[in-house]
């Protein structure tokens, strides 16, 4: 510890952390509230209030670069900034989702909750150690635990808990297995320097691939990715529906982040991929895919729970950001300039994603009352007409779930296409797969309109026998048409949101042929 | 502000005006109707003015040449009244960034580029052109008209319904203005959601829910492949750009040096640039990959004739050297005194000079060539990717007009659809949105895979579009519903109107546009002409009904005139554009022998149209006077006097509707009698997709474009430079004619080619020199 620079590294990485270190106390001192009074309004303004610091944080506390990058465990790069505001800004919209199911007594360790997931999922995105980023990943599931057992009275709440609790084990075991071999690899826990470690390296190391795979596997299970999706149809059935948009949306964000920074996809050099397309990982992962999107979307069409479809509508649209992945993958390959980068497009479908999710979740959290619980489809029978505001926000998720222009979804869709219909198709492994893969999301695309579409018939072409009950939660209302709304104004005018991405993960303006030409 | 500036502003507010009133109609509740028709006929007044005004421009403008507006030849789109084009002063546009748009919904890509360069970018990008401008204008007549139908008829919710009814022509305005390719297919898409709800909500019948499922899901499943078409086409051709200054270029070999006098005659590939959605661009870029080729060829050819002519100068320079020498040899064997020497010397230097020059030249020339053939070798991969990929995109694209139009076996949601979707949508539906599928043909297809249209074009779909017509005659001859035999013969003219299409002439194409106007209004005024019916006795079952002619005179002659119309009887409007689309598909040369069968088929569909259409009127308006039992709400004759009559008896046409259809039986009429006035506005733009159908056919033969344009300068026989403008290599390295080896005549689709006194084409390389 004599040198200066990696002694201002270490010591600067706490300010890096200073919007989530006040989620995590915001989030003790509510539960600390807990002991006392369980009121629902006042954890939700002290939750509130918390994150809105958090927000204040983030914008106002300024930090630099770390000087040593391998060797800093937190990073704040631009994409770090975009997880961050992404987790903090829905974590913000969670807590008004969530007042429709909190008044049962247990409001303050919901609230609790809720902010050590949103602050383990914003840490996920800075994290730039294997050691950080696991204790992320952990942040998010360890709260998740408790809330899927909070509400546990049944058999399904009971089943859907255990079923998450014990598979979220096991996948952190798989992860922290692969994480290993990349330290027996390298010899160091630090993301940047084991990325380069192993760009730069003379072929690729089995090793190497066995830890890909393993970490794969593990984040898999986070984004439900196909075969690591067996728990989400459960889990979201049995589950409240403000924890499932939790669970539909945090994981995902902090997996497919946590994926691309294993990865290297966040680097500013688009050579230092240390599994590039000559390592067969990008095959592994157009094979993921193209399962994911195709089983996701095969198994929603038969489902008759609305939230067993969403489940397996959520696995769909995994397979959707993977092409993001892989088009970022593609990039030592290029010969031109490429258009999209791929990660940006992950980047903005994630935040196109996480509107139309929530916003569904939270849409079906209001029309669900204790006394007129939604649960199949035809539940939903006449909801556009009994409760137009919230049916139309249902509505529009729902179209932006199609992909229909207007909505974000739309955006996403587009950007992931070009991006990966401009990857280089010459590479010896991939050849003309990513054409492929787009037609494969076009298919899937088709398929899952008919599903949407199915629930926006029913919500609007029918008339309900035993109309729903009016619901009380003004904040979920909120939440469902705030989130309608910036689907909407997203679909018009992605521009905004584009820009964001395309900041936190820069294209490269060289191909990187030319650079590699260069040398 | 002028005219121009002024009418900018109003193309936009076509657009906004709709989806504003549907957003405000919601809220007039009880007055929703009234309202809808105040804003539907305020939609009539901002739309006519419009299409006047910009049918005028265009027609100004069209009577200039090519040349003389600034193009080699007419290869792309020319959009007027951009809304945020790029101005040079106050309101006029910037010369040479005619219609291009500073607005940007999305960019792509991190690549930035200048508001006025093609870009990776979604823009807001709305204009007319010939093409859309009449549809436009027919979007909006059929808006009210859609609105009176629905007058009665409507009772539930019906601000929603004509909220989403203003969406729907929103939507329809907006794709037809859209000149960014993902815009149109946002608008395109835009359309599913009203039409979904107005089919399944207000329709008829205990299928509307299936019906509005099946159309939604085929559409947007079809559609989706026409995404990805896009998203193909754009991104493998990206804009040309001069690989050493970076701006765009007209062709894929370009000089090295792209200044006029420029001593190298060094070209190199272009390089590719960013990707643009921009469809004019989109199209030049598409030409320019797709005749990489050919143009390549053409530069080589010149580089070849540049070398010859300079090896050729260069003999007779050699000689008089040679001659020097051996003069300043002799003066020297002769012992020659310096002051004779002197000349002598002199003459051997310049002469020395000369030569030195000469084969500096020669050099050059040397190297140009060297350079163009191996840019040659880039030009033809390009080249042959670019027909590979068309391919695929072809279809690919295709998909969603196929089902939208719908062609022969993607029809299969129609019956359903119009069969359930109320009489007033079903209007819009027929005459507008089935026209966003062959407009889509025309506005994607044809240019931006013009190889594929010209290979595939004809022989695939317009072979579908041939068993179409003769299978929806045979349906629509078999129904018994007068709405199934309307909804059948859509399909059948709608065939034709596709076989004409992909004829890819001017004919077919001017016959295309007109048949989409005429057919709209005539099948759009029969469908409302159905609402009248509906609204007396809630039936459109043909069997039940029987001489109405007596019942009902006024509307057995507004029917007569909507049906005869609709045939195509002289006089009325269809004739004129189903004689031109017959017209196309006649002159379509490839593939030559079927097209005679195509035509047969057509000409076939237009008696086989006579032939159901007469034998649905005898049953419904002659024989027995034979009536189902009155609707509910059925507007009664006589309902003012005292009911003393044995039975109330539905009224005949009320002012209301006969405001309805009977305009639009008299505007058949009208463009029966003066069809130029519509056809003079699309002759530019009809021109632009016949030379780039001519230039892909001429490519798939293999031999060069000739456009049939009349020549910008009134002298000599109209020869006109190739399609794909060659770089200008050198200002006086004319080639002239190469002797043998130029394949006129055979093959070649246009005829219009007359073997001049001297020689053919100005530049006329060997297209088959490869071999």
């Amino acid at each position: 510890m004599t040198d200066p620079l990696l002694q201002q590294t270490l010591t600067g990485s706490f300010r890096l952390a200073v919007p989530e270190i006040a989620l995590v106390g915001t989030a003790c001192a509510v539960f600390l509230m807990g002991c006392f009074t369980n009121r629902r309004c006042l954890a939700f303004t002290v939750s509130l209030l918390g994150t809105i610091a958090a927000l204040v944080l983030a914008g106002v506390v300024d930090t630099e670069l770390p000087p040593i990058a391998t060797a800093a465990p937190l990073l704040n790069d631009p994409a770090a900034a975009f997880v961050r505001w992404l987790a903090l800004i829905s974590g913000a919209v969670l807590l008004f989702v969530a007042w429709g199911e909190t008044g049962t007594g247990h409001a303050c360790e919901y609230y609790g909750c809720t902010l050590v997931a949103v602050a383990g999922a914003s840490l996920a995105g800075r994290a730039n150690d294997l050691v950080t980023l696991f204790l992320a990943l952990e942040f998010l599931s360890i709260p998740t635990y408790i809330l899927l057992y909070l509400p546990a009275r049944d058999r399904l709440n009971q089943e859907a808990a255990a079923k998450y609790f014990l598979l979220s084990v096991m996948s952190s075991a798989v992860l922290l297995f692969g994480f290993s071999y990349l330290y027996g690899l390298t010899g160091t826990t630090n993301i940047s320097a084991i990325t380069q470690a192993l760009a730069q390296a003379d072929g690729t190391n089995p090793m190497a691939l066995i830890a890909a795979v393993l970490v794969i596997a593990g984040i898999g299970f986070r984004v439900t990715a196909v075969p690591f999706h067996f728990y989400a149809p459960d889990v979201y059935e049995g589950a409240p529906a403000g924890v499932v948009a939790q669970l539909a949306f945090l994981p995902k964000v902090a997996g497919f982040v946590a994926l691309a920074r294993a990865f290297g996809l966040f680097g500013t050099d688009p050579l230092s991929l240390p599994f590039n397309s000559g390592t067969q990982i990008p095959l592994l992962l157009w094979i993921v895919a193209v399962m994911t999107m195709c089983v996701g979307n095969a198994l929603a069409v038969v489902q008759d729970n609305v939230r067993r479809m969403l489940a397996y509508s959520g696995v769909a649209h995994a397979g959707y950001m993977f092409m993001g992945v892989l088009a970022a993958l593609a990039l030592p390959d290029a010969k031109t300039a490429p258009g999209v980068g791929g990660a940006d497009a992950l980047l903005l479908y994630l935040a196109a994603y996480g509107l139309m999710t929530v916003g569904a979740f939270a849409a079906i959290l209001y029309l669900s009352t204790p006394e007129r619980p939604v649960e199949a489809i035809e539940d939903l029978a006449g909801a556009g007409h009994s409760h137009p505001i919230a049916g139309g926000a249902l509505a529009i998720s729902l179209f932006s779930m199609i992909g229909l222009p207007l909505t974000a979804g739309f955006a996403g869709k587009l950007l992931l296409f070009v991006g990966a219909f401009d990857a280089p198709s010459d590479s010896p492994a991939m050849r003309n797969l990513y054409v492929v893969l787009v037609a494969f999301a076009a298919v899937n695309a088709a398929i899952g309109a008919y599903y949407y579409l199915r629930v926006i018939g029913v919500l609007y072409l029918r008339s309900a026998l035993r109309p729903l009950g009016r619901s009380k939660a003004l904040p979920t209302l909120m939440a469902a048409v705030a989130l309608a709304g910036g689907t909407l104004f997203f679909g018009i005018y992605p521009e905004p949101l584009a820009k964001a991405a395309r900041k936190a993960a820069p294209v490269p303006t060289v191909p990187a042929k030319a650079v590699a030409d260069g040398r | 502000m002028s005219i121009y500036a002024a009418t900018r502003v109003l193309v936009l507010l076509l657009v906004l005006l709709p989806l504003l009133t549907a957003a405000v109609l919601p809220l007039f509740g009880r007055f929703a109707r009234r309202a809808a028709l105040v804003a539907a006929l305020v939609n009539v007044g901002l739309a006519v003015p419009v299409c006047v005004v910009a049918s005028m421009w265009l027609d100004e403008h069209g009577k200039i040449g090519g040349r003389a507006r600034g193009d080699e030849t007419l290869l792309t789109f020319r959009s007027v009244f951009v809304p945020g084009e790029v101005t040079a002063g106050s309101d006029a546009p910037a010369s040479g960034t005619v219609g291009r748009t500073t607005w940007t919904l999305f960019r792509v890509s991190a690549s930035d580029a200048a508001p006025d360069r093609p870009g990776p970018r979604v823009q807001l990008y709305l204009g007319l052109d010939g093409l859309n401008l009449w549809l436009v204008a027919l979007a909006a007549l059929l808006l009210p008209v859609a609105v009176l139908v629905s007058w009665e008829s409507v009772r539930e919710k019906p601000h929603t319904f004509y909220a989403l009814l203003f969406l729907l022509h929103g939507g329809m305005v907006g794709a037809f203005l859209a000149f960014d390719a993902i815009l149109f297919y946002a608008f395109f898409e835009l359309t599913l959601i009203p039409a979904f709800f107005l089919i399944g909500r207000w329709g008829t019948g205990s299928g509307r829910r299936d019906a509005a499922r099946k159309f939604f899901l085929y559409t947007l499943a079809a559609s989706l492949f026409t995404l990805v078409g896009i998203v193909g086409v754009a991104v493998t051709n990206p804009t040309p750009l001069h690989p050493a200054s970076k701006v765009r270029v007209p062709a894929a070999v370009v000089p090295l040096d792209p200044a006029v006098n420029a001593r190298t005659t060094e070209v190199v590939p272009a390089e590719r640039g960013p990707i643009t959605f921009s469809i004019p661009d989109l199209m030049h870029n598409v030409q320019v990959w797709a005749g990489a080729g050919a143009a390549a060829r053409t530069v080589v050819a010149n580089a070849e004739t540049l070398l010859r002519g300079a090896r050729d100068a260069l003999v007779p320079v050699e000689r008089t050297a040679t001659a020097a020498r051996a003069a300043l040899d002799d003066l020297r064997a002769k012992k020659a005194p310096p002051e004779q020497l002197k000349p002598a010397q002199d003459r051997l230097l310049a002469a020395e000079a000369a030569l030195a020059s000469g084969r500096a030249v020669v050099a050059a020339q040397e190297r140009g060539l060297a350079s163009a053939r191996a840019a040659q070798v880039e030009a033809e991969r390009a080249a042959t990717r670019s027909k590979e990929l068309q391919f695929w995109f072809f279809f690919a694209l295709m998909a969603g007009f196929l089902v939208k139009v719908p062609v022969f076996p993607f029809h299969t949601w129609l019956p359903a659809a119009y069969g359930a979707a109320p009489a007033g949508v079903v209007a819009v539906l027929s005459a507008v949105m089935a026209k966003l599928g062959t407009f889509g043909i025309m506005r994607l297809v044809l240019p931006l895979t013009p190889d594929a249209v010209a290979e595939y074009g004809l022989p695939v779909i317009g072979t579908l579009a041939a068993v179409g017509i003769v299978y929806g005659a045979l349906c629509a001859y078999a129904s018994t519903d007068i709405k199934m035999v309307l909804a059948y013969s859509s399909v059948s003219h709608l065939g034709l109107l596709v076989l004409g299409l992909f004829a890819c002439n001017k004919e077919g194409l001017s016959g295309a546009v007109l048949h989409m106007v005429n057919h709209g209004l005539s099948t759009g005024a029969l469908f409302a002409a159905l609402g009248f019916l509906i609204d007396r006795y809630g039936t459109t079952e043909g069997t039940k009904f029987g001489g109405l002619m007596g019942k009902f005179p006024v509307f057995a002659v507004l029917a007569f005139v909507l049906c005869l119309a609709s045939v195509g009887l002289p006089g009325l409007n269809n004739f004129v554009s189903e004689m031109l689309l017959l017209a196309g598909v006649f002159a379509a040369t490839v593939p030559p022998a079927g097209s005679w069968a195509l035509v047969t088929v057509g000409a076939a569909g237009v008696f086989l149209s006579a032939w159901y259409t007469f034998t649905m009127m005898r049953r419904v308006f002659f024989q027995q006077l034979k009536e189902p039992a009155l609707a509910e709400h059925a507007p009664l004759a006589g309902t003012k006097g005292a009911p003393e009559g044995p039975a109330p008896a539905a009224a005949d046409v009320s002012r209301r509707e006969f405001c309805a259809f009977g305009s639009l039986a008299v505007l058949c009429l009208v463009l029966g009698l003066l069809p130029q006035v519509l056809l003079d506005a699309t002759a530019p733009d009809v021109r632009v997709l016949a030379n780039v159908g001519g230039a892909a056919r001429a490519r798939l033969a293999g031999v060069p474009y000739v456009s049939d344009e009349p020549p910008a300068a009134a002298s000599g026989p109209a020869f006109v430079p190739p399609a794909m403008q060659p770089v200008q290599m050198n200002p006086k390295g004319g080639g002239g004619p190469k002797g043998g080896g130029f394949p006129k005549g055979g093959g070649f689709p246009k005829g219009g080619n007359p073997p001049g006194p001297k020689g053919g084409p100005p530049k006329g390389p060997d297209p088959k020199a490869e071999e």
